[in-house]
């Protein structure tokens, strides 16, 4: 109860405060245990200079620990190996799946996605023995993990793509130059961040066929936002772009499982996305003999005239909006002209049963005759 | 089928005489045998033991292979039957009909019948791909990559066959007869404005058609405009990098509409129209075999091309006075055949 009071002060204010709250704890045990270990990690500056001459910072913030998810824990319910002081050597890295685990005890959230990093492309190369794998830590971080729906996470919406371009520099780069990057910096929050569309524990390698953003299934993943009017509508862009995509023959093949036909990153890039009207973009006009050279050899500018997410349906279709109509109603009237004739033809021949009169034939064979 | 006379066992004397003699010749047989093999004789109990043996046997084997023999007596005489009855019906069939429809136009037709079946099962399920069965059918041929070289191989037939039609309405004479007899005339105006007057019971009488009714016409210009709509712009779609390169991309554009709603078009025409002339038309049902043999009853060709009929019967008649006039004329066949091997005659029917 007192220590969410804390919150919203300053930190400075906090700290001093802590102290007080620490007093009153009635866990002595507890705190004398972390006490302990603040002696040493809760003095600013503690860092140890390792052989290899890098600095490693030990100070561990106590506020801000006690401001995370992890406010009731002790030091040594994650840093289990830490039984003396000093330490003897230097402590392993913690193993979040000490609590994590489906089943656990003390009540440590387990969810299915958290399974999921073990089959991701992380989990892999940490399996596979790539020291730069990221575990938990390194996206969640260590002392602070807030929730992601806390503004200060490092897990929260808008902080994402810095958390993840911390190893994906030049892909961050791209992303924060694009126009959803910018939508983010602006403070848009339907903005795309990197695990709107890789996913968040599940991420795979697009070429794996069940990543969001495998050839067959981006489609889906831009489509998520892009054919929902309510948040196009905001921002100026068509929703009926995915629709049009799905009617025209990239979109058909790539439905039937052609993927090299192109999806929506073919042509608008997957980082790199900008406005049509922007030079820098694959679509702009002066681009497209380009980008459409890429799968279309020898395509020149007359690709990059009208539109090429094109509904015939719309007038702003032009003259294909008539070709449209006109077969429409060269449709319906010749099948409503054939399907009137096939009806007086069985009108007819069905009274003619009803009374065999039938005058003609005799007629005709006379006449023949 | 005809109540003939029908013979039972017991009205046969096969009880009685045939019975009496069949025991003695097969008594004989076997004493034949038994001689043979046991020239020397058996010791009595021996031979009264092989007898009754013999006898136990013959008896099993003997009602098993006459039920056989039965059998396979009335499966052969079935076959027979069938085979008289199929022999009659080509008879009929040459004897009472006219070839109206040449190879030549045969093979068209059956050219331009694979190839737009072979497009619209490819084709129709890029239209409505959303359809479960859109998915079902593409998938069933071994997926888009083939279907797309199938279609193509569709779209070449249909090109030759078309450019071989338009040769043929100029170079053969077969061809320009017909292709003037389908040309537009006043004449389709009049029938059809009488055909609906007979319809709705304001006239007596069906209008008298020549070789080609307005329907025919119709159905033939409908390819014709297809044929123009769908090879055009087909090859744009095909080709359509140097399409948009030539003619911009508003080419493929309406390319790609016109062959969308012209494709769907043509199928619901084939399945409407042709079918309901051809095959569901109460007369026609199931449906006509002239596309295959060419051939038109006599009956109904004097009932659905009068004038057609009333000329050919001119030129058999002018051909038989021809024939008679001729020392020793040999009488040809009067209804030409058609290429095909004769019926044999006499036996049946």
């Amino acid at each position: 109860m007192t220590r969410s009071l804390f919150k919203p002060l300053a930190l400075e204010a906090a700290f001093v405060l802590l102290g007080m709250t620490w007093l009153v704890t009635p866990l002595p045990v507890r705190a004398q245990e972390d006490i302990r270990c603040l002696t040493c990690h809760g003095k600013p500056g503690f860092e140890k200079t390792l052989p290899s001459g890098k600095k490693l910072e030990l100070f561990v913030d106590p506020m801000r620990l006690r401001l995370s998810v992890h406010k009731d824990r002790k030091c040594v319910d994650c840093h289990a190996d830490v039984t003396e002081v000093p330490h003897p050597e230097i402590p392993q890295k913690v193993n979040c799946g000490r609590c994590h685990f489906l089943g656990n005890s003390v009540g440590a959230p387990q969810l299915q996605r958290y399974i999921e990093y073990g089959t991701s492309v992380h989990g892999k190369a940490l399996a596979e023995g790539n020291p730069k794998a990221p575990v938990c830590q390194d996206c969640h971080g260590d002392h602070f993990i807030l929730p992601g729906s806390d503004a200060r996470s490092q897990v929260n919406h808008k902080s994402i793509p810095q958390t993840c371009g911390g190893c994906h520099l030049e892909i961050y780069a791209q992303y924060q130059e694009s126009v959803h990057g910018q939508a983010l910096i602006k403070g848009v929050k339907d903005a795309p961040v990197c695990t709107n569309c890789h996913g968040e524990h599940n991420i795979l390698k697009p070429q794996d066929k069940t990543s969001t953003v495998n050839p067959g299934t981006v489609v889906n993943t831009c489509s998520k936002c892009h054919s929902k009017v309510v948040i196009m509508e905001k921002y100026g862009v068509k929703a009926e772009q995915v629709a049009t995509y799905r009617e025209s023959f990239h979109g058909i093949a790539n439905e039937f499982g052609m993927l090299k036909a192109a999806n929506c990153a073919s042509c608008h890039t997957a980082h790199q996305i900008f406005p049509e009207q922007d030079p820098r973009s694959t679509v702009n006009s002066r681009n497209i003999p380009l980008t459409c050279g890429k799968c279309h050899p020898g395509a020149n500018a007359n690709f990059a005239q009208g539109r090429i997410h094109l509904n015939p349906k719309d007038k702003s279709a032009g003259i294909v909006y008539w070709v449209a109509l006109g077969f429409k109603v060269l449709t319906l009237s010749t099948l409503a002209g054939l399907l009137i004739h096939i009806a007086l033809d069985l009108y007819r021949r069905f009274k003619n049963r009803k009374q065999p009169g039938e005058k003609k034939e005799v007629e005709v064979a006379e006449k023949s005759q | 089928m005809s109540e003939e006379k029908r013979t039972s066992i017991e009205e046969s004397l096969w009880a009685q005489k045939d019975t009496a003699e069949t025991a003695a010749r097969l008594s004989r047989s076997i004493s034949d045998s038994v001689r043979r093999e046991l020239p020397k004789g058996l010791p009595e109990p021996q031979f009264k033991r092989l007898k009754k043996e013999l006898l136990a046997s013959l008896e099993k084997e003997m009602a098993l292979e006459s039920r056989r023999v039965i059998r396979l007596f009335l499966d052969e005489e079935e076959a027979q039957q069938k085979h008289l009855e199929k022999r009659r019906k080509r008879k009929v069939l040459f004897e009472e009909s006219v070839e109206r429809i040449s190879v030549n136009q045969r093979a068209q037709h059956m050219i331009l019948l694979t190839c737009t079946v072979l497009l619209i099962i490819t084709g129709l399920p890029i239209k409505f791909h959303e359809a479960p069965a859109a998915e079902f059918i593409i998938h069933l041929l071994g997926g888009p990559n083939i279907t797309r070289i199938l279609h193509r191989i569709g779209a070449i037939g249909l090109t030759l066959v078309g450019v071989y039609h338009l040769w043929y309405c100029m170079a053969f004479e077969e061809g320009r007869r017909n292709f003037g007899l389908l040309l537009p005339s006043p004449r389709d105006l009049k029938n059809f404005l009488q055909q609906m007057g007979y319809y709705l019971g304001l006239k007596k009488d069906r209008p008298l058609f020549d070789r080609f009714s307005y329907i025919e016409k119709f159905d033939y210009w409908a390819v014709y405009w297809g044929m123009v709509v769908m090879i055009t712009s087909g090859y744009i779609l095909w080709f359509m990098e140097t399409a948009i390169n030539q003619f911009g991309k508003v080419a493929y554009d309406i390319a790609r509409e016109a062959h969308s709603d012209e494709g769907l078009l043509a199928t619901l025409a084939i399945i409407i129209w042709h079918f309901y002339n051809v095959h569901f038309n109460p007369k026609k049902f199931p449906g006509s075999l002239t596309w295959w043999h060419g051939r038109i009853p006599i009956e109904e060709f004097r009932e659905e091309h009068p004038l057609e009929y009333e000329r050919w019967l001119e030129a058999q008649k002018q051909e038989e006075t021809e024939l008679e006039q001729e020392p020793d004329g040999i009488r040809g066949d009067p209804l030409g055949s058609g290429g095909e091997e004769n019926p044999e005659g006499g036996k049946s029917s």
